[in-house]
């Protein structure tokens, strides 16, 4: 337990806790040795705690229904990674697998929450940062696995206001909208228009009208092979 | 209801009278030398003019509405 008390204390998040309690974290912390390879969990599993690299490199992924991968982040030792859902409460939004033999530490997630718990207004900070850290995640898998066509199909989904509801009714131009799924005008055009073939939306003047959001939720998960940026 | 137009910065403008040129249905005119939409009914919204304006002086912003009571989409609002 000493060396696994040694090694916490070396990581920022732990520096400042007191020997006893170092003690008490290193016996709740797991141990994991990783083959070359081996998967440590899965993007949508629930969340086991926070884990630590002590050796080797692990390998933060997301993954496209065709098999296609996104390298997030590689963690080398002293890195944590699955900080975001022990502190939001989200399932895992990312895949680890060690890139070769590697040694982990895991820290179950109710023992990292009992650190934190004396301080409601950190916990709600750290809530509020690990949900932008999420969004961004979910922005890079829409960067590199959706089509243009789903990328606006789930913003227009985000954005629209029930007829007739009494929240503010979004107002964007193409640029704007482009600017929002990370492309251009003139790509978004033809996306709206190819929305508009599909049934799931229809352009009456200065109105965008989501008419099939199942239609349209069906697009927003359309990862198109041969994608239009 | 009134009608909807293109929303002209007129000082953004510079009069180029590239809008009035283009414009499809020819809605759009130079009044005292900025472009202004003066036949309104004419419009129709196909945002060419915000397109081509140099000065990005011309907005066509869409309201984005959900007008299909879809019971998913209802409950996030």
């Amino acid at each position: 337990m000493l060396a696994t008390a040694d090694f916490l204390k070396r990581l920022p998040y732990f520096a400042t806790l007191s020997p006893q309690a170092l003690e008490q974290l290193a016996r709740e912390t797991r141990e994991l040795s990783l083959d070359k390879g081996e998967i440590i969990f899965l993007e949508e599993e629930p969340c086991d705690g926070l884990y630590l690299v002590a050796s080797g490199q692990i390998r933060i992924f997301k993954s496209s229904p065709e098999g296609r991968e996104q390298v997030l982040h590689i963690a080398r030792p002293g890195d944590t990674f699955n900080d975001v859902p022990v502190f939001d409460g989200g399932l895992n939004p990312a895949s680890a697998a060690a890139l070769e033999p590697s040694v982990v530490y895991l820290i179950p997630k109710d023992i990292l929450l009992s650190l934190v718990a004396n301080c409601p207004v950190g916990v709600a900070i750290i809530k509020q940062l690990s949900a932008q850290m999420r969004r961004l995640t979910q922005m890079v898998e829409d960067l590199s696995f959706h089509s243009v066509v789903s990328r606006v199909a789930r913003m227009l989904l985000d954005l629209a206001t029930v007829e007739g509801s009494s929240a503010p009714v979004p107002r964007l131009t193409q640029d704007e909208m482009a600017g929002m799924v990370g492309s251009v005008r003139d790509v978004v055009g033809r996306a709206l228009k190819s929305l508009e073939r599909a049934g799931a939306i229809k352009m009456e003047g200065h109105r965008l009208l989501v008419v099939d959001a199942g239609r349209l939720k069906e697009m927003s998960y359309v990862s198109d092979k041969s994608r239009i940026r | 209801m009134k009608k909807v137009v293109p929303e002209i910065d007129s000082g953004k403008c510079t009069g180029c009278g590239d809008c009035v040129a283009k414009c499809p249905t020819h809605a759009v005119a130079l009044v005292d030398g900025k472009s202004v939409i003066v036949r309104p009914e004419d419009c129709d919204y196909c945002t060419e003019c915000e397109v081509l304006c140099p000065s990005g002086a011309v907005r066509c912003p869409f309201e984005i509405v959900l007008v299909e009571a879809e019971p998913r989409a209802t409950e996030k609002r």
